[in-house]
């Protein structure tokens, strides 16, 4: 096990290096003119630690939302955290508020994934339970709902420059700069540290509430705890780059199937994971059609899609 | 000699249970249960079997009546103290997790800051599971998912283990394996059990019962007596009759041989 989790850090950082070093101009480290260090300090490396640092919030966030809610479909995506997220964030910068200075986009980004994730909850919430069929249904329901608003904003916004502000939105790094590193980088190493110290929990509450209250646990505080931190990691990543896809659906699965289901290995390394793929999918993207860019989202998607349908025809991947 | 004293480990006095505005599902009941001692929960489906579990491990809290553990309300422990304590397992163990047997096993060190006097592997042992610690749940028949977790009960060191329907969807050779394995347990670490069951003929294998019907208690104590023909009916609404065996164990017929219903049809 031990060894395993060496790979996945290993794979973790040649996968950083490489796209922070690769690309269509290759950055030799060891050979930088200024027009090279330019580019690598405040072009490529903001940028390739957003990239590193939304995959890990999204790795690590499908691995928790998969545990607490006992269902292998959950990700801050498809339950709407993601889209609410980016609904409060848009309405903030539209409303030009700046009440807690930088800090604005990644506060409203949080309370609307902590609200979002509230509202799914509650409609998801039958007879003393959860219901992941309601559970699922209600996160669609709510993701469509404020996706479509986030583009009716979008769209009737006249002005250019704020329809470009908000652009990142759905999942653009390009335009990612030193200026969020330090928060996101703290919220979302916070909310990664926060769910590993309840790694116990989450293992006690994937058997189950009431086999959770048998080993000395309160599952309803402890799932609050988790979400709370589910809210942290989304809606730093949201206010980072915007909502991606996949990453917290699948990561969890494939990195199930190399290291098992222990959660306290399976938070860190989803984590990692999901920051590798994430790196590798902004290097695609910047590469293939360069000049022209393809958005990472698109590129997890196509890169990572093919794999996990090639292991779910392998046994106990589709599993919480 | 005092030899038939034998202290508490759980003490139901009155206890009630309802959900708001239901009517209840748990009605005045009292029993206790002693150390070391083997009692079948026995009512028909729906007559609180699960909720007396429930309540008894303190998931669900009840509406009146008290609930004492080795003395103390139950509800004043805290949840990691509890769980050294009390074990239940639920009914559905329906986990598609692919978790390692000794990874579940080990989940029963939680409670514990410091390691518990029994480890994974001997409880593995214990329960003949030695050979599979490597295994997934998922790959597991479900008498050896049962014995898992079993053996992660044993880690948690609790002396009074609450078990919804464990023989339930088992075949009766795993059925009575689990039976003597938990005998087996008890011998070494004195535990206690509790367990819901709706198979007649097998409570009558318990040293004491607790007969239900609709969260009342009909009757608690030594089969022989708690399981009359009256109980039975009522409790079940079938008729049934007890018959002895030549070493005067009592097995239950019942009235309506299924047979002739057969033939006839």
């Amino acid at each position: 096990m031990k060894t395993k989790f060496f790979f996945i850090i290993i794979a973790f950082l040649l996968a950083f290096a490489s796209s922070l070093f690769l690309g269509p101009t290759f950055i030799n480290p060891l050979a930088l003119d200024d027009t090279t260090r330019e580019i690598l300090v405040n072009i490529r490396a903001p940028r390739i630690i957003v990239a590193a640092l939304m995959g890990m919030a999204l790795g690590a966030s499908g691995a928790v939302l998969q545990g607490i809610l006992r269902n292998p479909l959950a990700d801050p995506y498809i339950l709407g955290i993601s889209s609410g997220a980016s609904l409060a964030a848009a309405l903030g910068i539209i409303g030009g508020l700046s009440i807690f200075g930088t800090f604005t986009v990644p506060v409203l980004a949080f309370a609307g994934a902590l609200i979002t994730g509230g509202i799914v909850g509650t409609m998801g919430w039958k007879r003393g339970g959860l219901w992941p069929e309601r559970l699922l249904l209600a996160g669609v329901g709510i993701s469509f709902l404020f996706s479509a608003l986030l583009m009716l904003i979008m769209s009737i916004s006249r002005d250019e420059g704020m329809r470009r502000a908000m652009l990142w939105i759905f999942g653009d790094l390009s335009m990612s700069d030193w200026e969020r590193v330090p928060y996101g980088l703290s919220l979302i190493l916070c909310g990664i540290a926060m769910s590993s110290s309840r790694a116990k929990a989450l293992n006690a509450l994937i058997l189950g509430d009431d086999f959770a209250h048998s080993l000395g646990f309160t599952p309803q505080k402890e799932r609050a705890l988790l979400f709370v931190s589910v809210g942290l990691m989304t809606g730093a990543s949201v206010s980072l780059g915007g909502m991606i896809g996949f990453i917290g659906l699948l990561v969890p699965h494939i990195v199930r199937f190399f290291i098992g289901a222990d959660s306290r290995s399976l938070i860190p390394a989803s984590a990692l994971g999901g920051g590798a793929l994430l790196c590798i999918a902004d290097l695609l993207g910047r590469s293939l059609l360069s000049p022209m860019e393809l958005p990472s989202g698109i590129v997890t998607a196509i890169i990572g899609s093919p794999y996990f349908l090639y292991l779910l025809r392998r046994k106990n991947v589709l599993s919480v | 000699m005092s030899s038939a004293y034998k202290p508490m480990i759980l003490e139901l006095a009155h206890v009630c249970f309802a959900y708001p505005g239901n009517g209840p599902l748990i009605d005045n009941m009292s029993f206790s249960v002693g150390e070391g001692e083997f009692i079948g929960l026995l009512g028909a489906n729906g007559s609180g079997k699960s909720t007396i579990l429930k309540l008894g491990s303190g998931i669900m809290r009840p509406s009146s009546g008290s609930l004492m553990l080795w003395g103390k309300d139950l509800h004043s422990y805290k949840n990691k103290d509890r769980a050294k304590l009390i074990s239940y397992l639920p009914q559905t163990l329906d986990i598609n997790v692919p978790f390692t047997i000794k990874e579940l096993v080990s989940m029963g060190m939680y409670p514990y800051d410091i390691p518990p006097s029994i480890s994974a592997e001997e409880a593995l042992s214990l329960v003949g599971l030695s050979d599979k610690a490597g295994a997934q749940i998922t790959d597991l028949s479900g008498g050896e998912r049962r014995r898992t977790f079993i053996a992660m009960t044993l880690v948690q060191g609790a002396g009074l283990l609450l078990l919804d329907e464990p023989l339930a969807n088992l075949d009766i050779k795993y059925q009575i394996e689990l039976l003597k394995l938990l005998r087996k347990i008890r011998e070494e670490k004195n535990i206690s059990v509790v367990m819901a069951l709706h198979d007649i003929n097998m409570a009558l294998q318990f040293e004491k019962v607790i007969l239900i019907k609709k969260g009342h208690v009909l009757g608690f104590g030594i089969p022989e007596t708690v399981l009359s023909e009256e109980h039975i009916v009522n409790a079940f609404d079938v008729e049934v009759k007890i018959m002895r065996q030549p070493d005067g164990k009592a097995y239950i017929s019942y009235d309506e041989p299924l047979r002739h219903e057969r033939r006839r049809g």
